[in-house]
């Protein structure tokens, strides 16, 4: 092996300080809710916890509805994905092997449809859900009651359809030959059992792609989740549930445990991450830069 | 012909649209439904309870001509969306560069993707600690170098600049990701052929990367335009808009309009207004990079 150019030197020192930058701010947080109450509340406070309170990580739940939280995010975003896994292959493979009368209209629509910001459709959506008629207490004309918004319904339907999804699944959907599909017709599989057991396991590793995406979005997602669930506190995910019960955690002595139920938040999105990393990346850039 | 066969035609003629259903039914539901919705009420005066009366352009002319803040708001969103372009894109593509020439690009890409897979509100707690003006990190490494700490989020000049600053941080890997990707579609030899002309690692950036990197240039910029034109998340959860309104943006602006004031009309007003200002600057950036020079490589 050459000696390492100085160039090269300089640029894996810049890129650790980099990751430095990256890295840091997490292993704060982390310290940070190992401290002792005491160790909270001394002046200056003390940085690095002497007595590590790992039983922190488990006070949070007897403390806080954290299994609620919990089970609800990992509900509410399984079945997103699920959703969103099924609607768009579906849509997807319409899209990518059939030319009939409509399905260039759809797939303008498809790409029409990501350009409006979801701050456009939060307001209308909220209220459209409310509205229902004769669920959640309302009567006929949508009046009297909650409608829809008290439930997980409320939390799931909305995002029961990416327009991304579909746009990704067509395109996975194009690679699949279309002798293969033809060949089964031939043999007499209906268009369903076609679609079941030939172009779903083609697929699957669009679909893994997709589902590993929109498992990390939906997880993290905030803005939506806090309108919904502001007054509804047992359908709140994780991450609302900690913001919207920031008040609990006014004193500095709690300073640790608000620290550990983030953590707590951020952990099974990195384990499912580091898991399926590759899927994840091909994601992101599919489709995205075509030079 | 038999009867069985023209049945499975017309079954496969029907199977597409089965196919495309769920898609077009939502659709309906939870976009053109919704879109029209929110376009009438932006003509009303509805609070979201009782009955609408119709008001016509009122809200368009009150958000303009008679809003305190609304005006405020959007100086705040182009402040925001500027500081985030100007600090984020160049860190990004710089770190791009810098990765695509090591070795273990898998690993620096993912150290600089942990924030992107973090939840908003937990970054948003990750930095208020780290910002907090006494007991943060940032400030304690300040005072012990003798330097006085900033109040970074509660002081009314700090808190737009220190929320841009952890935007560029929450944002950098999925920049650096595309425009490593862009990197990588690069053919070596442009590369080769410059270096042995005896071109330096400047001119060769200077010359031969950016010119090449056109289109992922193009592409990055206006998606972090957009979103940084769109986004509250960040402030709703971190600042709250606050000290003195300092960081509500256009879109959290709306967003307190709407489900704290109940003032659905005007909120939705804002909010179509927002959305065709975000519709004018991505069209006009994609023009202007556009313009002479490489279109496509």
């Amino acid at each position: 092996m050459r000696p390492p150019h100085p160039l090269a030197l300089l640029r894996y020192a810049a890129l650790t300080l980099g990751a430095l930058a990256m890295a840091l701010p997490f292993a704060d947080m982390f310290l940070g809710a190992l401290r002792t109450p005491q160790e909270l509340l001394a002046v200056p406070q003390v940085y690095w916890p002497r007595d590590p309170q790992w039983r922190n990580f488990a006070r949070v739940f007897d403390e806080l509805p954290m299994a609620t939280w919990l089970a609800n995010s990992v509900f509410v975003t399984s079945a997103i994905t699920l959703l969103q896994l099924i609607t768009s292959a579906m849509a997807g493979y319409a899209l990518a092997k059939f030319r009939v009368p409509g399905t260039t209209l759809m797939l303008r629509l498809v790409l029409g449809a990501q350009m409006f910001p979801f701050f456009l459709l939060i307001i209308p959506i909220f209220f459209l859900l409310r509205f229902v008629p004769l669920l959640g207490g309302n009567d006929l004309w949508g009046q009297g009651g909650s409608g829809l918004l008290g439930s997980y319904a409320a939390l799931v339907l909305p995002f029961a359809v990416s327009w991304y999804g579909i746009f990704l699944m067509r395109q996975f959907c194009l690679g699949v030959p279309d002798e293969v599909i033809d060949a089964a017709r031939l043999d007499g599989a209906g268009e369903f059992r076609i679609f079941l057991t030939i172009v779903l396991p083609l697929i699957r590793p669009g679909l893994a792609t997709l589902g590993i995406f929109v498992f990390v979005y939906h997880w993290n997602e905030v803005i939506w989740t806090i309108t919904v669930t502001r007054g509804a506190s047992g359908l709140q995910t994780l991450p609302v549930g900690i913001y919207l019960l920031r008040g609990a955690f006014a004193d500095q002595s709690t300073e640790a445990l608000q620290r550990a139920a983030i953590c707590i938040s951020v952990l099974p999105v990195m384990l499912v991450f580091l898991g399926l990393q590759r899927f994840y990346v091909r994601g992101l850039t599919a489709g995205s830069v075509k030079g | 012909m038999s009867a069985g066969s023209s049945s499975a035609f017309a079954a496969r003629g029907l199977a597409p649209y089965l196919f495309l259903a769920p898609a077009a039914l939502f659709a309906l539901v939870f976009l053109v439904g919704p879109l029209g919705f929110a376009l009438w009420v932006s003509t009303t005066d509805w609070n979201g309870i009782g009955a609408a009366r119709p008001v016509g352009w009122g809200n368009y002319r009150y958000l303009f001509e008679q809003d305190p803040f609304f005006m405020r708001s959007l100086l705040n969103t182009f402040l925001f969306a500027a500081g985030s372009l100007i600090v984020g894109v160049p860190l990004a593509l710089g770190i791009a560069v810098l990765i695509a020439r090591s070795r273990l690009q898998s690993m620096w890409r993912m150290l600089f993707w942990l924030p992107m897979i973090t939840n908003i509100v937990a970054i948003a707690y990750i930095w208020r600690f780290l910002l907090n003006d006494t007991n943060g990190l940032l400030n304690r490494a300040l005072d012990l170098l003798g330097l006085p700490g900033p109040d970074w989020l509660t002081g009314i000049n700090w808190a737009m600049p220190s929320l841009i600053m952890v935007s560029a941080w929450m944002t950098l890997g999925h920049n650096v990701l595309l425009f490593l990707a862009g990197l990588n579609e690069i053919d070596h030899s442009y590369h080769e052929a410059a270096e042995l002309d005896g071109a330096g690692p400047l001119r060769l950036f200077w010359h031969v990367t950016l010119p090449l990197l056109r289109p992922t240039l193009l592409f990055v910029t206006v998606t972090s335009l957009i979103t940084a034109l769109s986004s509250f998340a960040l402030m709703l959860v971190m600042t709250e808009g606050g000290p003195a309104r300092a960081t509500t943006v256009a879109g959290l602006y709306l967003y307190d309009m709407a489900f704290t004031d109940l003032r659905l009309g005007r909120a939705s007003a804002a909010a179509f207004v927002l959305a065709a200002i975000i519709l004018a600057f991505s069209l006009a950036q994609f023009r202007l990079l556009r313009r002479g020079g490489v279109e496509r490589h």
